[in-house]
C-alpha cells in the first residue's frame, strides 16, 4: 500500500532523511518511531506529496507521490503535527471546506453533508459542530484534524505526533480510535513515544539521524534484543544485605541494588536465559524472613532497544542503573512531564547516584 | 475549476469572518466618503463660478474621473493589507500543509487565492458604487466613462493584487509580507517621476511601467486594448511568480 524505496531528502547540506525504505501493507498500522528531529516529519512530508524528495521514491495506493500526486492525494489523508484549522471558521464549515476540497466533483451535496457528519461522529467531536476552530481545546484540535484526515475516505493514512500535547484520556481514545482505523486504512504514524508504538503498531520504524535502524513488530525486536532475564525483586528492610545471598543462587547472573528507602530496598536480578529462577528468588527471600514486597520479571523494553540502537556508535554510555527500569508510560522521550518525574523519582531512589 | 471556487469562497468568507474585513472595508469607505466629499465640494464651488460665466462644468470630468483615481490611492494603502495574509497566514498557522495535500495542483490554489481577494476588492468599489449613485441620483453623469472607470480599477486592483500574493508568497510574516507590498505598489506608481530627467524614450519606457498611468484612459471612457493588455499580462506574471515562489518553497522545504 505505501512502499518507499531509498528515501533521500537534502535540505542544502543537511541530509534529514537518508536512504530510507520501508512498506506498509494494507489495513497495518506502521509506527515510525525515532527522537525529534530524526526525519518522521519530512518522511511523511514527502509521503503526502507535500514535499518532494531529493532522491528516491515513494508510492502510495499504486501511485508514485512524484509523478501522480493528484492520485496519490485522493488516496492519502494527513494529519500534520499542527492539526491545519483556519481559526475563524466553525468546525462544520471547515469540514465542509474540507471536504469540497478533497471529495471529486461527482460527489453530491447530500452525499458531501453526510460525509462531514459521518466524520464528526466517528471522531466524537458533533458537539463541537458549531464552535470556531480557534476556540477549541488542543484535544478537539487534533480530533478535528483526524476528521479532516478521513473525509475523504482515503486509503492510507498519515498521522504526526497524533497524541503530542494531549491529557492521558485524550491520548487514549485517540489511540483507540486509531486502531479502530486499522482495518479499513493503511495508518503510518509518527512518534517519540515508545509504550505508544507497543501499544497501537503493527509494526514499526526506528529512525535517528535520518536513516533506519531496524523495522520489526514490536515483540519480535522486544525477543531479539533481550539478552537475559531479568527479575526486579523489592524486599523490607530487613533484607537490606540481601545481595550476596541472592547472588549465590543458581543462575544468577548479577545482582543490583536498584532502589532503597527507610522501609524497603529493590534488587534487580540478572540471570541466565533459559532458567526461570522466580521460585527460588521467592523461597530463598521467605525463607529468610525478609518480607516480600515485589517480584516481578523486568522485559527488556522498546526503550531499551531503543537506545541500544541509537547509542550504538557510543559504547561509553554509562548503565541505566539509576533510572527505574520499565517505569511505565514514562520515557527519556516523553516530554517535559516524564522527564521531570524520572529525574525525581531518580534522585530519590539513588542518593549516591 | 470547481477547486478554484472552493478556495476562492474559503479567502472571501476569511475576511468577512474575521473583524479585519469589515475594517478594511469601513476604513475604505471612509477614505473614498472623504475624498467624494471634497470633490464634490470642488465641484460645486466650479459650478457655481461656472454659471457666473464661463463654460459649463461636466461631472463626469470634474467629479467622477478624479475620484476614481483617487482610489488608487487608497489602493496603495489599503490593498497590501488584503493580500498580506494570503499566503503569510497560511504558512504560519500550518494550514498550507492541508492546502498543499489535498488534491489539488498549485495553479489551482493560486487562482482560488486571487479570485477571492479579488473578490474582496470588488466588493471594496461596490461600497464606493454607492456614493457614485447619489450623483446618478442627483445629477446626470455620464453612464460610459463609469462604468470603464470601474474597469479601470478592477484590472489596476488586479495587478496590485497579484504582486502582493507574490509577496505574502514569500514570507511567513505578515508584517514583512504588508510593508514590503506597500513599498512595491509605491515604486510602481512613482517609477514614472524618474522619467522627467531621464529623456523622452526613458520617459515613454517608465510611464508604461507605471501602473497608475495605464489608468487613465479607462477615466475617459476609454477602452485600449494596449491597456486592458498591460494589466493582464502584469497580473499573469504576478501569478507566475507566486507559483514558482510556491514551488521553490516545497523544493526547499
Amino acid at each position: 500500500m505505501i512502499e518507499v524505496q531509498h528515501l533521500t531528502k537534502r535540505y542544502g547540506p543537511f541530509t534529514a532523511v537518508d536512504d530510507v525504505s520501508f512498506r506498509a501493507e494494507r489495513g497495518e498500522i506502521l509506527g515510525l518511531l525515532g527522537p525529534n528531529g530524526a526525519g518522521k516529519t519530512t518522511t511523511m512530508r514527502v509521503l503526502t506529496g507535500y514535499m518532494p524528495a531529493t532522491e528516491g521514491t515513494a508510492t502510495v495506493a499504486g501511485y508514485d507521490v512524484f509523478t501522480k500526486p493528484l492520485e496519490a492525494k485522493r488516496k492519502t489523508g494527513y494529519l500534520p503535527e499542527t492539526p491545519p484549522l483556519y481559526p475563524d471558521m466553525t468546525v462544520r464549515e471547515y469540514l465542509t471546506f474540507v471536504a469540497k476540497l478533497k471529495l471529486p466533483a461527482t460527489v453530491s451535496k447530500t452525499e458531501r453533508v453526510s460525509r462531514v457528519n459521518g466524520v464528526m461522529a466517528k471522531t466524537h467531536i458533533v458537539d463541537m459542530a458549531n464552535r470556531h476552530c480557534s476556540k477549541l481545546s488542543k484535544g478537539y484540535k487534533q480530533r478535528v484534524g483526524l476528521a479532516q484526515a478521513l473525509i475523504h475516505e482515503p486509503e492510507v493514512l498519515i498521522l504526526d505526533e497524533p497524541t503530542a500535547g494531549l491529557d492521558p484520556k485524550q491520548i487514549i481514545e485517540v489511540r483507540d480510535l486509531i486502531r479502530s482505523l486499522a482495518g479499513d486504512h493503511t495508518v503510518v504514524l509518527s512518534t517519540h513515544i515508545l509504550p505508544e508504538v507497543s501499544q497501537t503498531c503493527h509494526r514499526v520504524v526506528i529512525i535517528n539521524r535520518g536513516r533506519v535502524v531496524a523495522v520489526d513488530t514490536p515483540d519480535n525486536l522486544t525477543r531479539q534484543l533481550k539478552g537475559s532475564a531479568t527479575l526486579y525483586v523489592q524486599v523490607d528492610a530487613g533484607g537490606t544485605d540481601a545481595a550476596p545471598a541472592l547472588s549465590a543462587l543458581p543462575g544468577v547472573r548479577q545482582v543490583s541494588e536498584l532502589d532503597r528507602h527507610e522501609q524497603m530496598v529493590g534488587f534487580e536480578i540478572a540471570a541466565d536465559m533459559d532458567r526461570d529462577i522466580r521460585r527460588d528468588v521467592a523461597r530463598l527471600v521467605v525463607g529468610s524472613g525478609w518480607g516480600l514486597l515485589e517480584l516481578r520479571p523486568l522485559r527488556l523494553s522498546l526503550e531499551d532497544i531503543f537506545l541500544q540502537l541509537t547509542t550504538d556508535e557510543s559504547q561509553t554510555q554509562p548503565p541505566m542503573a539509576g533510572a527505574p527500569p520499565d517505569a511505565g508510560p514514562a520515557s527519556p522521550f516523553d516530554g517535559a512531564q516524564g522527564d521531570a518525574a524520572d529525574a525525581a523519582s531518580e534522585s530519590e531512589a539513588t542518593p549516591n547516584a | 475549476m470547481r477547486n478554484v471556487m472552493t478556495i476562492a469562497g474559503k479567502e472571501l468568507r476569511g475576511f468577512f469572518a474575521s473583524p479585519m474585513g469589515w475594517i478594511v472595508m469601513g476604513l475604505f469607505a471612509l477614505l473614498f466618503g472623504y475624498f467624494f466629499l471634497a470633490h464634490l465640494d470642488y465641484f460645486v464651488t466650479s459650478s457655481m463660478q461656472a454659471q457666473q460665466g464661463g463654460g459649463p462644468v461636466n461631472v463626469n470630468q470634474a467629479m467622477i474621473r478624479p475620484l476614481l483615481q483617487n482610489v488608487a490611492l487608497i489602493n496603495l494603502f489599503l490593498l497590501p493589507m488584503i493580500t498580506m495574509r494570503a499566503y503569510a497566514e497560511e504558512k504560519r498557522s500550518g494550514t498550507i500543509e492541508l492546502l498543499l495535500t489535498s488534491p489539488v495542483t498549485d495553479t489551482q490554489i493560486i487562482l482560488g487565492k486571487f479570485l477571492g481577494v479579488l473578490g474582496f476588492y470588488a466588493a471594496l468599489l461596490g461600497v464606493t458604487m454607492i456614493y457614485i449613485g447619489i450623483l446618478f441620483v442627483f445629477g446626470n453623469p455620464e453612464m460610459r466613462p463609469v462604468v470603464t472607470g470601474y474597469l479601470g480599477l478592477l484590472l489596476m486592483g488586479g495587478c496590485f493584487l497579484a504582486v502582493g500574493l507574490f509577496i505574502s508568497s514569500t514570507t511567513k510574516n505578515q508584517v514583512v509580507a504588508g510593508a514590503a507590498t506597500f513599498v512595491t505598489f509605491l515604486l510602481l506608481w512613482i517609477i514614472s517621476w524618474l522619467g522627467q530627467s531621464a529623456g523622452p524614450t526613458a520617459a515613454r519606457v517608465l510611464d508604461y511601467l507605471s501602473i497608475v498611468w495605464h489608468f487613465d484612459d479607462f477615466g475617459k471612457g476609454v477602452i485600449d486594448t494596449k491597456h486592458v493588455i498591460y494589466y493582464l499580462s502584469f497580473i499573469t506574471f504576478g501569478l507566475f511568480l507566486t507559483l514558482k515562489s510556491v514551488d521553490t518553497e516545497r523544493w526547499r522545504g
